[in-house]
């Protein structure tokens, strides 16, 4: 036999046995695949741990980055096939999975439970009156302030009641005494940019953001009111020029802070655990600013879980999901993640211990009434992708009216598909 | 001194002149990445008006960064990737050069068509091709496994051109002079053409092993089970919209680099003089 | 001994497997797919060139294939130009030039999204470094990627700092295979260091700077990373090129018929260019 035709034998040989090698799949225990958020493997494993111990079922999280875990579960749920399993949903995302038939109808398996929850953190899951994703928890969102900076300037600082709290004009005031450009020090800023941070601007002097039918953002996203709104945005920034410009990144703008170069800043409640690591940083806490003559209203929603309706593991992913509703469960994980809670009974449990912080007493008031969760509509990607980049564009000086029409029409444009 | 020593001179302090103001624009951010690695995670952003000194000199050195790292899934990211980087590159090495040389040597029915296919094959975008190629490679079983990462990079469009390019401008003498004396083409590849081609042989090692070494979508896609996490998604988890964990961002993307580096430093050996003139004799 | 005929044949079947089951296969899946549209729940349909027909009528469209052709009408050049200037720099040896080399080397270690999260932090308005030295040396900061006049500038700077030193070494080995008795006869025959370069070097480099050219076309016409992570198209569209419309339709928009006639689009439009980058860099022979 030629060299060649030797080698050639040889070569499609093993690449015949990596074939064979790859057939044979791990038997025995059962696995769920469970594309999850890149929290720390410290964060996350633990409560895996718990579930593994106590069923002998493996759980395979892939701990992926936020924006590597959408277009992953994209790619795979597009594939239509049995992976994942189970999954992490981002909560205004729910109507965009279920309406592709991503996601499975939770009635039967958690139905009985949803009395133990707090109502509004359920609103996300829900779309067409079924519930598709639990909630693990929800958001909300505090106004930080430096006392060190604000006891500097003289100025009073902030009060802590729900019913005091600032109006945006008194913010604005505020903020253009503590901004010294020559030390780089700002009066304030928003931890991001994008529609979870601010719809609130023009939802708190009532103005609507998208139709009532879900998918229409012309004569909304680029309403008067919403011009208006977004132009006394964009003043903060290029007029009064109290806030950092175009620095978009969270961990940025959380840098700024714990440097004692941003005197106010309103972010997430995960920043109470974050601004530990800054040892020189004296800060406290005040509820989230409202327009004078209109409503306070906060950013709310944050992480769901969900099936998989093509799973092949049916039953073991409904008891994996059914097991996030137990208290334990719940506990561990706001132990690990301190998420506000979703179930009522963590809330009362931990009234006089956790949750005496002046910080989590804001929280429970926001919750129960200004949270104001993000449009429901299947056309989410569509409408925040969109509407994101207006508002990023608005913050570093672009026409307002310009990429508030070019927004709407570019998102009416891509939710077609939903009409 | 002569007119051509110290026109020398000139030229050569021209030279590393330019050498130094370019490595330095290069090598800036790198230095500052490795800098902020060995920080306190408080230093790793000033305010820019505090520019001085203190940007580029830490108050103090810490390894605690690189010591979190260790503890935690980087090192099996890094198995994982010098794994699949490994091995791609020396399956692809073989598989690309044969098929380099056969462009280069031989005149053949559909050579055309086949080379237009094979510049063609990497002119699509990944992202437009991910979908139909997670669902064949869930179909062969191969989701969450080497294979995934490693078999569907192995034949590689840029390296069989790159090797065609390198292989047609070696004198056809050779190879007329090899078959004269009764070599079969296998002998005369792999005993006259690649060793002919090291500076080439080098660079394609480089390219597959950086390919692999940087994929960051597909194993997301195909393979992401903690078990064989790649490096460049074991950095991109420290950037959470939540919180950031700047000095393991750094520290391990500083430590990527390091040993990413490490391929073209062993085989920067291979940029010597080729050996044609020689081998004309 | 086997037939020279089936040679070739035998020479390209592993190559040709793996890029017909891995790469063209799915190509071809993903041009078909340009001519599909899906419904939500994910039925198929044909549609023809529907796709293509609202591309046409569609003014971001124009817009990303304007920015993207004037992005890769700068970057090709450029990066072709830097990487054979360093490659001449460091051709000759000389104390220390290993040691330049392998820094100008050091970037093409980090992938092109991760440059892209390293550059919008140490570009950034405020916290960065390379501002920091901008306001302290009085020029004053940037906003670089946050401004619709630099963003698409930014982005060339970053791609040229991470693509440059790689090319480079494409080209150094090219540099390297030209044999020096060449060179050396050339010298004898009283040419000149230009003359040389011209009628020498440049001549015998003509297929690694095809080589050179090609690849890095093709690598920049679908370059998106930097886009989608440090300006999602913006300031004010300035840097959205067909790649990122092309992701963002598939992967926010569900819309794979979208994304798939403009992938599709960009690969006529590479085929077409680097077929004219081939003519022009035949060798006379070639021509014949």
């Amino acid at each position: 036999m030629s060299i060649i035709r030797r080698h050639f034998l040889q070569g499609a040989a093993s690449l015949a046995a990596l074939g064979a090698f790859g057939g044979a799949q791990a038997q025995g225990t059962t696995t769920l695949t469970v594309p999850w958020m890149a929290w720390p493997e410290n964060q996350v494993r633990p409560l895996m741990d718990v579930y593994e111990k106590a069923t002998g079922v493996k759980i395979a999280e892939e701990r992926l980055p936020i924006d590597e875990l959408f277009k992953a579960l994209e790619v795979r749920l597009t594939a239509r096939n049995a992976l994942p399993d189970v999954y992490l949903v981002d909560g205004p995302l729910t109507a965009s999975y279920a309406i592709r038939g991503h996601l499975l109808d939770l009635a039967p398996v958690v139905g009985s439970e949803l009395g133990r929850y707090v109502p509004t953190t359920l609103v996300q899951g829900t779309w067409r009156d079924k519930l598709y994703s639990l909630p693990l928890g929800t958001s909300s969102q505090l106004m930080f302030y430096n006392k060190k900076l604000f006891a500097e300037a003289g100025i009073p600082l902030p009060s802590a009641d729900p019913a005091k709290r600032l109006t945006w004009d008194e913010l604005l005031e505020i903020a253009k005494k503590l901004t010294k450009p020559a030390i780089s020090q700002f009066g304030f800023t928003f931890e991001s940019v994008n529609p979870y941070q601010l719809l609130p601007l023009p939802q708190s002097r009532g103005v609507k953001v998208i139709g009532d039918d879900g998918f229409t953002a012309a004569g909304y996203v680029d309403s008067p009111g919403m011009i208006d709104v977004m132009t006394w945005y964009q003043q903060m920034y290029q007029v009064h020029k109290i806030g950092p410009v175009g620095t978009f990144q969270t961990g940025v703008t959380q840098e700024m802070f714990g440097a004692n170069k941003l005197a106010m800043f309103i972010g997430g409640t995960w920043n109470l655990v974050g601004f530990a690591k800054f040892k020189d940083l004296d800060y406290a806490v005040a509820p989230h600013p409202y327009f004078a003559g209109g409503k306070p209203i906060t950013p709310t929603g944050s992480w769901h879980i969900g099936i998989n309706p093509r799973t092949s593991q049916m039953a073991q992913a409904q008891a994996f999901v059914k097991w996030f509703t137990t208290r334990d469960t719940m506990d561990l994980w706001f132990n690990l993640r301190q998420y506000p809670p979703s179930l009522k009974q963590i809330w009362e449990e931990r009234a006089k211990t956790t949750f005496v912080d002046p910080a989590w007493a804001i929280v429970q008031h926001e919750l129960a009434n200004t949270a104001t969760p993000r449009p429901a509509t299947p056309g989410y990607r569509e409408y925040e992708s969109f509407l994101k980049i207006a508002m990023q564009d608005i913050q570093t000086g672009a026409n307002v009216k310009e990429a508030l029409v070019r927004a709407a029409s570019s998102i009416d444009r891509e939710m077609r598909k939903y009409r | 001194m002569n007119a051509a020593t110290s026109t020398n001179q000139v030229a050569t302090f021209a030279r590393y002149g330019a050498l130094s103001v370019l490595s330095f624009i290069v090598v800036c951010p790198l230095a500052w990445l490795a800098i902020a690695s060995l920080r306190p995670q408080g230093e790793i952003f000033q305010p820019i008006s505090e520019f001085g000194w203190r940007t580029f000199v830490p108050s103090r050195i810490t390894l605690d960064n690189y010591r979190a790292l260790l503890a935690g899934d980087f090192p099996v990211a890094l198995g994982n990737s010098i794994f699949v980087s490994l091995t791609t590159m020396a399956f692809g090495l073989l598989v690309n050069s044969l098929a380099g040389f056969a462009f280069a040597v031989f005149e053949f029915r559909g050579k055309t068509l086949l080379f237009v296919l094979v510049i063609a094959s990497f002119m699509m975008p990944f992202e437009a091709i991910v979908l139909p190629l997670y669902v064949l490679v869930n179909a062969f079983g191969w989701t969450n496994s080497y294979k995934a990462l490693i078999v569907p990079e192995i034949a590689n469009g840029m390296v069989i051109f790159l090797f065609r390019q390198f292989f047609a401008s070696i004198p056809k003498d050779f190879y007329e002079a090899a078959r004269v004396d009764g070599a079969s083409w296998l002998y005369i590849w792999a005993r006259i053409a690649m060793p002919l081609s090291w500076p080439t042989i080098a660079t394609s090692c480089l390219m597959i092993f950086l390919r692999q070494w940087d994929s960051f979508f597909w194993p997301v896609v195909a393979a992401s089970s903690p078990e064989y996490s790649v490096v460049q998604v074991a950095i991109a988890r420290n950037i959470n919209f939540e919180q950031h964990n700047w000095g393991g961002l750094f520290a391990s993307t500083n430590l990527a680099i390091l040993i990413g580096t490490i391929p073209f430093l062993l085989l920067q050996q291979f940029y010597i003089r080729s050996l044609i003139a020689d081998g004309l004799k | 001994m086997v037939s020279s005929r089936w040679v070739p044949y035998l020479f390209l079947a592993p190559a040709i497997l793996g890029l017909l089951v891995f790469r063209l296969t799915p190509i071809g899946i993903a041009i078909g797919g340009s001519l599909t549209g899906t419904s939500l729940m994910g039925d198929v349909r044909f549609v023809g060139l529907e796709n293509f027909e609202v591309l046409a009528t569609d003014p971001d469209f124009w817009r990303s294939l304007r920015v993207t052709l004037i992005f890769n009408l700068i970057i090709n050049p450029l990066q072709v130009v830097v990487a054979f200037t360093l490659a001449m720099l460091v051709f000759e040896p000389g104390r220390g030039i290993g040691l330049f080399r392998t820094m100008l080397v050091l970037p093409m270690a980090v992938s092109t999204g991760l440059s892209a999260v390293l550059f919008g932090l140490f570009l950034d308005a405020n916290l960065g470094p390379l501002n920091g030295f901008l306001h302290w040396s009085g020029i004053g900061a940037q906003p670089f990627h946050r401004s619709e006049h630099q963003a698409l500038g930014t982005l060339i700077g970053i791609a040229t700092w991470k693509g440059a030193g790689y090319w480079m070494l494409f080209l150094l080995a090219g540099l390297y295979a030209i044999p020096s008795t060449v060179h050396e006869a050339a010298a004898i025959d009283g040419a000149t260091a230009l003359q040389r370069f011209r009628f020498v070097t440049l001549p015998l480099m003509r297929k690694p700077l095809a080589f050179v050219l090609v690849a890095d076309t093709a690598i920049n016409f679908l370059f998106f990373a930097p886009v989608y992570i440090l300006t999602t198209g913006g300031p004010n569209r300035s840097t959205s090129v067909l790649m990122f419309e092309a992701y963002r339709s598939a992967f926010t928009f569900t819309d794979f018929g979208r994304s798939l006639a403009i992938s599709t689009v960009l690969l006529a439009i590479i085929l077409i260019i680097v077929f004219l980058q081939f003519r022009l860099l035949r060798s006379p022979e070639d021509r014949a």
